[in-house]
């Protein structure tokens, strides 16, 4: 029979009006196009947001507090992480791995000793040294020692250095002198009774905000001077793979914590990119759903217009299934092209927006993303199928019924 | 190769038609080689019985059985490939593609599963004075013509059983002659069984068996 569809194709597709079948290729194109686009540019997301959080182990290290309400000032517990909120925390896909920072629960007081007349009421923090990210080895503390190692932030250092010192007429300290200072920490327990340490900055972070000594000396003060280990936690810091990542965000507004914005500021961006992206994308889907149901309807029409021929065709021994396999083969051609089309249009974007809106970055491709050619292979073959079901469908119906 | 009637009749008919038929609730084996008149005033259920033999209707009571295997119960891909080579027919009411020229017609039986070569096909259009009508637009020929263009569709295809429902009802006599040569001719040329169901009895056709339905 292969040869045989030529005799009987003008008995069978029988054209219907010309310009809904346009109508409905040009609507095809036009979904295909955007949903190709949308999947593209969702990819481009991922690839410019990736980049962007890329930290030097792979790691974002983002410090979360609650927030200090109205309804909360004055009400420390409230205010405080309780172990289970921690364990909630470090159960969640995105946290790699969370810390508490702990503070002082005793009276501390530093002084700059013998360089600069300078004392004040201080605090002072211990995290895992995990999450320290300048570590030297010298941060080690145990009972006996008499000195304490300091890590302390370097914008504390930065605001000595350009608001405190000038305005004091105090000297400014350049990073090699600092580590060369001996501050003294005065620890007071229950008392008031003072013991002295030394202190000596080993090193400074970029980030983590505070003023740091080994979690070893912390537990033991606490102990020591304040009667018992600190168990109270106003600030946590969360391991993450990636800081921008669309759960982290929203699990942190959704128990409505506080952290540092700026760290996050891309992701939300990202977050609302991606959900302009995924809006497009599935108004692109249901264009293309639109398109295809058009399309059915027309060869419906088709189908129904050559109904008489079709039966008779099938009384006298054309088979259904090679009838719905060459009639709707008909159409592959077009939806080939169709998909081809969409796919060219979409590279041309796609180098557009690569050369002249990001200007050749290199964590973007020109080329287009794998996942853009697979949908575009499953679409073919979804419509193909599809089509072919539906017109076997039909023809079965009629070969039931050829009185 | 065989054709099998069992206890067969049409819902439509009443249990007594039985006693006056020699088909209706009997059981017959039709085999290759055949040549079976089956005479039947009108309204008694010749197209209803070529109908049901051809796999187009399932309103009986009984069993229809080609090769043991029950009609009724192939699909419809069985169905097309045995209407395409095993059982060939001429309906009483043609069924032909009238807006479609008489060449056409038979060329979409013939691509189907030829048999013979293409020109057989004006060489037959020839015998049964048609071939000048090639280029015409069946709807356009007279029923006379119609009826030959259905009886040469019909031998474009291999067949063991030749299906004929009152195929002569509008050719003169010197046709029918004409055309039941043709048909004989073909049908020796595949051993195969013909079934012709007239109003009454055609003297040319040398039928082995005589049925009245």
């Amino acid at each position: 029979m292969s040869n045989s569809f030529h005799i009987i194709k003008p008995l069978l597709l029988k054209a219907g009006s010309h310009s809904s079948r346009i109508l409905s290729f040009a609507g095809l194109a036009t979904g295909v196009l955007l949903l190709f686009c949308c999947v593209q540019m969702y990819f481009n997301l991922q690839q410019l947001t990736k980049k962007n959080s890329i930290r030097k182990n792979g790691y974002d290290y983002i410090a979360i507090r609650k927030s200090v309400t109205n309804e909360t000032m004055g009400q420390k517990k409230l205010n405080m992480f309780s172990s289970g909120e921690i364990a909630d925390i470090r159960k969640q896909p995105f946290a790699d791995a969370v810390a508490p920072l702990v503070a002082n629960n005793f009276r501390v007081q530093l002084s700059a000793g013998s360089l600069f007349d300078f004392q004040t009421d201080f605090f002072i923090e211990a995290i895992d040294n995990d999450f320290i990210d300048t570590l030297p080895d010298s941060f080690l503390w145990s009972e006996g020692d008499a000195t304490v190692p300091m890590i302390i932030s370097s914008d504390f250092i930065e605001l000595y250095n350009t608001a405190f010192a000038p305005g004091y007429g105090l000297p400014q300290l350049s990073d090699a002198t600092i580590s060369t200072v001996v501050f003294t920490i005065i620890c007071y327990d229950r008392n008031q009774i003072p013991v002295e340490f030394k202190g000596n900055i080993v090193a400074q972070s970029d980030r983590l905000n505070s003023f740091l000594v080994p979690k070893t000396f912390l537990d033991w003060a606490n102990k020591k001077f304040g009667g018992a280990v600190a168990t109270d936690v106003s600030r946590l810091f969360i391991k993450t793979k990636d800081a921008n990542n669309a759960s982290f965000l929203k699990y942190i507004d959704s128990k409505h914590y506080r952290i540092n914005k700026d760290k996050t500021l891309f992701g939300r961006a990202k977050q609302i990119m991606q959900g302009v992206v995924t809006g497009l994308g599935i108004f692109g889907l249901m264009v293309v759903v639109l398109a295809l149901m058009l399309f059915s309807f027309y060869l419906q029409l088709m189908i129904a217009r050559s109904k008489d021929n079709l039966q008779l065709l099938l009384t006298l021994g054309y088979a259904p299934g090679w009838l719905s396999k060459k009639m709707s083969g008909q159409f592959i051609p077009v939806y080939i092209y169709i998909v081809l089309i969409a796919l060219v249009l979409t590279q041309l974007f796609q180098f557009l927006f690569h050369k002249y809106v990001m200007y050749d970055r290199p964590e973007l491709s020109t080329m287009l993303h794998i996942s853009v050619f697979i949908l575009a292979v499953l679409l073919t073959v979804l419509t193909i199928v599809a089509n072919f079901r539906m017109v076997k469908k039909i023809l079965y119906r009629f070969g039931m019924n050829q009185l | 190769m065989q054709l099998r009637i069992q206890n067969l009749l049409p819902t439509y008919f009443e249990e007594s038609k039985k006693s006056q038929s020699d088909i209706w609730g009997k059981d017959l084996v039709f085999s290759k080689g055949e040549l079976i008149k089956i005479v039947a005033p009108s309204g008694s259920g010749k197209t209803s019985l070529i109908h049901f033999l051809y796999g187009m209707r399932n309103t009986y009571e009984g069993a229809v059985t080609y090769d043991n295997k029950l009609i009724k119960q192939f699909n419809q891909e069985q169905l097309a490939s045995i209407r395409a080579k095993k059982i060939s027919i001429v309906f009483q009411d043609l069924r032909l593609f009238t807006d479609q020229t008489v060449e056409k017609n038979l060329l979409i039986k013939h691509h189907l599963q030829p048999f013979q070569q293409e020109n057989k096909i004006k060489e037959m259009t020839e015998r049964l004075g048609i071939s000048s009508k090639l280029e015409s637009q069946c709807g356009q020929c007279s029923y006379g013509e119609q009826q030959r263009i259905a009886i040469i569709r019909s031998l474009l295809q291999p067949f063991d059983f030749l299906l004929l429902d009152e195929p002569f009802s509008h050719l003169d006599n010197d046709n029918a002659v004409k055309a039941m040569e043709l048909i004989l001719e073909e049908a020796a040329l595949r051993n195969a069984c013909v079934l012709f169901a007239d109003l009454e009895r055609f003297n040319p056709y040398p039928q082995t068996r005589l049925l009245k339905l």
